[in-house]
């Protein structure tokens, strides 16, 4: 089912089959996308919204010397670009990082949910104040951490995040990211990143090499990120 | 209801500079994270320590000492 991960294992919020079935039913394509691709520019106007079945993405937004800031990353499950749904422009681009399947949803058909299944409506709601709780986690990690604690703290979102979905085991995930990719999303240079990995094995915190992480402390990693887990709302 | 002291208050913790493939990398302190070319590093370092005199002046202490 394209839809099995959307919302899965949320605190307080559960989709019953029918909803799945009836958000199943609002996708009219599934593309394959290259990793890398640009897939909703902003300003663009949009009649519709993306749902992540498979593979990584990310907003993004770059400065006037073309450096790139990621401002979110996205699991499978995701609804992407749900603000796009009120908002129908967004203020910053959406793209590949790995290839990725994903399911476009009109929002014609969303029209549709919120009038006829207000319920699932909700549930859509509480999908873009979960990426606002995340965003606020952006915020803190780069406002206050430092180099090691940044990189900590996103590696213990994302493994918890990806937990979440089936996609890791608690202790080792797939990550086909690039060390350029995480000194974006964490505002270091890729010297730094590097740096900063090196130092995470040799404290035998965690271990992240031929995109696989592998976190041997989860207790130590957390600490060293002051990484919390309660803002992602994940039914434990 | 409880009180928030949370002001910002100067850091007294020097930052931490170490050398990767050829560029300097600086942590901390308060979530610094640069990292700058040997030359920008050194320039750097020479504004901090002419900017940590001119500040030790102003309140009448003498420089490398942290009593305010």
């Amino acid at each position: 089912m394209l839809t099995e991960r959307f919302l899965r294992n949320k605190r307080n919020v559960s989709l019953s089959l029918g909803e799945r079935e009836c958000l199943e039913a609002a996708i009219s394509e599934v593309q394959t996308i290259e990793p890398r691709r640009v897939l909703v520019k902003a300003g663009d106007k949009l009649d519709h919204s993306t749902l992540l079945i498979d593979g990584i993405m990310s907003r993004h937004i770059d400065d006037h010397n073309g450096l790139r800031q990621l401002v979110a990353i996205h699991v499978p499950g995701d609804f992407v670009d749900l603000h796009a749904y009120p908002l129908k422009t967004l203020d910053h681009d959406v793209a590949s990082m790995t290839t990725a399947v994903v399911g476009m949803v009109p929002h014609g058909k969303l029209d549709d949910i919120i009038s006829e299944r207000p319920q699932l409506g909700r549930k859509l709601w509480y999908a873009t104040l979960l990426d606002a709780a995340i965003h606020r986690a952006w915020l803190f990690r780069l406002g206050r951490l430092a180099a090691v604690g940044r990189v900590a703290h996103f590696l213990c979102e994302t493994n918890a995040r990806l937990a979440a979905v089936g996609l890791s085991d608690g202790r080792q995930f797939p990550l086909a990211l690039t060390q350029t990719n995480i000194s974006e999303i964490c505002g270091l240079t890729h010297v730094h990143v590097n740096r900063v990995m090196r130092q995470l094995r040799e404290e035998r915190l965690c271990i992240f090499r031929l995109s696989v992480v592998e976190i041997l402390d989860p207790v130590g990693l957390a600490a060293r990120g002051q990484f919390d887990p309660t803002y992602l709302y994940i039914d434990q | 209801m409880t009180h928030l002291n949370n002001e910002r208050r100067p850091e007294t913790q020097p930052g931490v500079a170490s050398a990767e493939d050829g560029l300097v990398i600086l942590d901390g302190p308060d979530g610094v994270a640069v990292t700058m070319t040997a030359a920008a590093a050194a320039e750097t370092g020479h504004n901090l320590v002419e900017a940590a005199r001119a500040a030790q002046m102003q309140i009448g202490t003498t420089p490398g000492s942290d009593e305010n």
